[in-house]
């Protein structure tokens, strides 16, 4: 008893040393984890509770000319997944495929695309969600911690596809585009412009996301706002365009029954009063992630919806051309209005018999007369004189076979064939005989929609030739402030008399005895030009293999001002396969009709009705009305 | 049976000191459990508040007693208790996969708790009135079969948490009753042997992935190391001075779970930061060492074993938890004595912290 009674104190001594000991230890372990480490937790628990949103800024809207909304927005509803919260993403993504209808591999490879992102920042996986995909996520909010709902503006374009490649679309920045800092600061998953003007005039219309810092629970769910940086819409922006205009020129196209482009401008100052290009697409299937087979649909589409014809198509330009080789002969010295040639039907030039499509030939005419007639005799005779680099210097000078410089993205050039050309290009040296072809708009030389409009604006006006532009003005937060127009691309040095003698010729095209009688409104002196582009001739006859008759029918030009004394308005319009030039003349005339109604506050005209006669199937057949000789 | 003078023999510093912790434990359950939204503080803390009441009247109970008479009934209290452990093994209340609980309707009952004072009680006795304390192999072996029943049974709840508390209490006695180096040694080579024999055998799937998050909380960060990290976290982001009395967003936003139970240490840590440990770790502390202080002090050695059964398992398990609380233990659903959340918790802590302040006072009672 005596020993154990020693052993007692000496063990209570250890016991209670050891218990000092430990929890000194453990004063020492919170000292290190809360004094020399704390920085590092803090940040970690920083990023555990609070998040940051974007809140995308809405773009800015678009407006025609008279202040009539073109392109606005409206709020759309996306689902997204926030990883962070995420305890099983095969499982999540199983059953919100399920409960979304949305393919499983799609949700999963959206989400493998933005795995390297931090596990806060939500991955959209159901953009722009159907009310009742909404619903059916919503109502398993317990299932889906981990899933969210964010409201995001999103664009809304007009209806019928109008204007669509004007317009162009929006869609995701994609990592190519970030990587080569196109659009400058912006964050991945940002909606960027991707055609047309939302991708030309980016910047303006962007505006600039905002955020807002929340704290979350450990459930995601949000508990408050922290802090918010609203975002900032971007600029309203007015177009040149006219949006009567723009639908009357669509709906010619549509009732006449023709794919094709037009370009209608103020020749005063190059402002867009419409553009068209059809078959159009959809803006609105872009706004919010284009699904594959769509896009690959459009992308593999042989009429090709997806390309503004109005500056992306190379077209021969037929007859039309003939109107540059008249300027350069003018200009040159080389012959007067009034300079004459007789058409016997056919010349020969370097050995070479060449066709006029008036079998027995126009007789002895003047120039006003042979561009009425559209004589291909008189042009040979006066492309030859004025020879292969003369002929590029003036059509070059009026624009054709350049880009014109339009706000739009992805604009090509025409060809305008020279002997400098030939030689980098083939080696070889250029052939007089070859400009007899070209003479008459064929053969190696191709014009875009837009730079045959401008042409037609710079005769107009007398020699300006503006750079076509779309903007208008801006609302940078007062008001609307007129932009500056670009400054114009060239000063075409034109003798009035000159020019007065090509409207003339012009003039009497639509109001004489020429082929575009169809584009003649009483009493406002319309002057146009039609022409006929061969598809046989330049694409071959590889193409013709598999191609249905109407396919290897000739595309059809009309070239237009108004009034002709003094124009205000000026245009191209092609319409595709339609053989004659004279068939497209309605669409404008249509146009044109609308134009001088509106000035004049009268009602706007009906829409043109398709000519009584259904154009035929093969290019023999196709009926001839009397006074409009073939081209 | 109770003298005046007695009054005057009561270590208040001591009993300051659990009603400080006690204290503390009530201001971090309302904490956890306010709800910002409705602006009200939850229902646990009310119940704890009620548990710290009747706490206080076991130990007043426990006080007046004297822990003389308690021990000669020890035996009966024990057989007491072990029945009671099998009626919630048969009949008790489940909740969250466990078996623990006896229903009185006013609130469960938990009886392991109050085992540990059982066996406390018993072990003390046994060891005081054998002759060579627990010197002998013999003795040892037969004690350990008190031990055992209590642990087998709350095992089985199963809460193998409470069980092993049970340990400390046992060894603790025996220790200071004379439990030869040798012998310890002997039961420290057990010990490591039997790990992995028990790892193979004994331990259930998601006790052995505890363990194994333990080693490596990364690996299963969502899950079970989820809890390991966000303890750290809790812990670290409290800094110097902490983010402020109900100010903490581990606990506020519920990063870290049973917050009002398990973790509140790292709450206090988060929101008290270290200034707050290092108070509490005192206050800890210094019970610890006075009811050591008592425990040297008896009168006889039963009170001696007695106190020191009771402060290791209380120890124990303040230890445990705060290492946890730092992340730098399993997590194991070991609660803080006087600060978690739990009435039968509290109400036996504070029994027992009446039988320690009651052999303290009878030091110079015949």
């Amino acid at each position: 008893m005596e020993r154990d009674r020693r052993h007692l104190p000496f063990r209570l001594g250890v016991l209670r040393y050891g218990a000092v000991a430990v929890f000194a230890a453990l004063g020492v372990t919170f000292w290190l984890l809360q004094v020399p480490s704390h920085q590092m937790y803090l940040e970690m628990a920083e990023n555990n509770h609070q998040r940051t949103l974007m809140l995308r800024a809405p773009r800015g809207m678009l407006f025609d000319r008279d202040g009539r909304v073109l392109v606005e927005n409206r709020d759309a509803f996306s689902i997204s997944l926030v990883r962070e919260h995420t305890k099983d993403l095969d499982d999540t993504l199983r059953r919100l495929s399920t409960v979304v209808g949305v393919d499983e591999q799609e949700l999963r490879s959206l989400v493998a695309r933005r795995r390297r992102e931090p596990r806060y920042r939500p991955i959209e996986l159901v953009p722009d969600a159907s009310p009742a995909q909404l619903a059916a996520v919503l109502s398993r909010r317990l299932d889906f911690p981990d899933v969210i709902v964010e409201q995001v503006p999103t664009r809304r374009y007009p209806a019928d596809d109008m204007a669509a490649h004007v317009f162009g679309y929006v869609g995701q920045v994609t990592e190519d585009q970030l990587t080569r800092q196109q659009f400058g600061e912006v964050r991945p998953g940002s909606i960027v412009g991707q055609a047309g003007l939302e991708f030309s005039h980016n910047a303006l219309l962007m505006g600039r996301d905002g955020a807002r810092r929340v704290v979350v629970n450990s459930l995601g769910r949000e508990i408050e706002t922290v802090g918010e940086l609203p975002p900032e819409q971007g600029r309203r922006v007015m177009l040149t365009v006219d949006l009567d205009l723009q639908r009357a020129a669509e709906e010619g196209f549509r009732a006449l029954g023709f794919w094709g482009a037009a370009v209608v401008l103020d020749p005063r100052n190059g402002e867009v009063l419409s553009m068209v290009s059809l078959p159009a697409y959809d803006p609105n299937r872009f706004v919010s992630g284009i699904d594959r087979a769509t896009w690959s649909d459009l992308n593999t589409d042989p009429l090709r919806p997806l390309q503004n014809r109005a500056i992306q198509g190379r077209y021969s330009p037929g007859s039309t051309f003939k109107i540059a080789v008249a300027v350069a002969a003018l200009e040159e010295g080389i012959a007067t209005p009034d300079f004459r040639v007789t058409c016997r039907g056919a010349a020969v030039f370097y050995g070479r018999p060449f066709q006029c499509h008036l079998k027995g030939g126009h007789g002895s005419v003047d120039m006003r007369h042979a561009i009425e007639k559209s004589c291909n005799v008189y042009f040979y005779t006066l492309g030859n004189m004025v020879g292969i680099d003369r002929l590029h210097k003036w059509s070059t000078a009026l624009g054709l076979g350049v880009r014109t410089g339009i706000d739009l993205p992805h604009e090509v050039e025409g060809l305008m064939p020279s002997s400098e050309w030939k030689r980098r290009r083939m080696g070889e040296r250029w052939y007089p005989g070859e400009t007899i072809s070209v003479a008459i708009g064929q053969g190696q030389v191709s014009v875009t929609p837009i730079s045959l409009a401008v042409m037609m604006a710079t005769i107009a006006n007398g020699g300006t030739r503006y750079v076509p532009h779309l903007l208008k003005a801006v609302d940078e937060g007062r008001g609307w402030t007129s932009v500056t127009p670009p400054a114009p691309a060239a000063i075409v040095p034109m003798r009035p008399d000159h020019v007065s003698a090509l409207r003339d010729g012009l003039w009497l095209v639509v109001n004489g005895a020429g082929t575009g009688r169809r584009g003649q409104i009483p009493g406002r002196d319309v002057g146009g030009k039609t022409g006929t582009a061969q598809v046989i001739s330049i694409e071959g006859g590889k193409r013709a293999a598999g191609r249905t008759d109407k396919d290897l029918r000739d595309h059809g030009w009309f070239v237009f001002f108004a009034p002709a004394s003094a124009p205000e308005i000026a245009g191209v319009v092609f319409a595709e396969h339609s053989e004659h030039g004279y068939l497209a003349a309605p669409i404008a005339k249509h146009v044109m009709e609308t134009y001088f109604a509106k000035k004049e506050g009268r009602p706007l005209p009906p829409v043109p009705v398709p000519p009584p006669v259904v154009v035929a199937e093969v290019a023999a057949a196709a009926p001839r009305l009397p006074g409009e000789p073939n081209e | 049976m109770f003298e005046r003078r007695l009054i005057s023999h009561v270590d208040w510093v001591l009993f300051g000191a659990v009603l400080a912790i006690a204290g503390f434990g009530l201001a971090m359950i309302y904490s956890t459990t306010f709800d910002v939204i409705r602006g009200t503080v939850g229902p646990q803390f009310w119940t704890q508040l009620y548990a710290v009441g009747l706490g206080l009247f076991a130990l007043l109970i426990c006080l007046v007693v004297d822990y003389r008479r308690l021990a000669e009934r020890s035996l009966a209290i024990y057989i007491a208790l072990a029945l009671l452990l099998l009626y919630v093994l048969l009949f008790g209340v489940t909740a969250g996969g466990a078996r623990r609980w006896i229903n009185l309707g006013v609130f469960n009952l938990q009886p392991s708790e109050f085992a540990k004072i059982a066996l406390a009680l018993t072990v003390a006795m046994f060891f005081a009135e054998n002759r060579h304390g627990a010197r002998e192999v013999r003795d040892l072996l037969f004690a350990a079969g008190f031990l055992l029943v209590f642990a087998v049974l709350i095992a089985r709840e199963p809460d193998l948490g409470t069980a092993v508390t049970l340990v400390p209490i046992f060894l603790g006695i025996a220790f200071v009753a004379g439990l030869r180096t040798r012998f310890l040694a002997w039961l420290i080579v057990l010990a490591l042997v039997a790990a992995p024999v028990a790892w193979a055998f004994a331990l259930k799937d998601y006790q052995k992935s505890r363990i194994e998050t333990f080693l490596d909380p990364e690996k299963d960060a969502q899950g079970a190391g989820y809890q390991q990290i966000q303890a750290r976290i809790t812990v670290g982001s409290g800094g110097l001075t902490g983010k402020g009395y109900m100010q903490g967003t581990q606990g506020q936003f519920k990063f870290l779970p049973v917050a009002h139970n398990d973790f509140i240490y790292s709450v206090l840590a988060e929101e008290l930061g270290f200034v707050g440990v290092l108070v509490t770790l005192g206050l800890y502390l210094l019970v610890i060492v006075r009811a050591l202080d008592a425990a040297k002090l008896a009168k006889d050695r039963l009170g001696a074993y007695l106190v020191v059964g009771l402060v290791s398992g209380f120890s124990f398990q303040v230890i445990y938890n705060i290492t946890m609380s730092a992340g730098l233990a399993p997590v194991k659903g070991l609660t803080l004595p006087l600060m978690s959340y739990g009435g039968s918790s509290m109400i036996a802590t504070l029994a027992s912290f009446g039988l320690i302040l009651n052999v303290r006072m009878r030091r110079f009672t015949n």
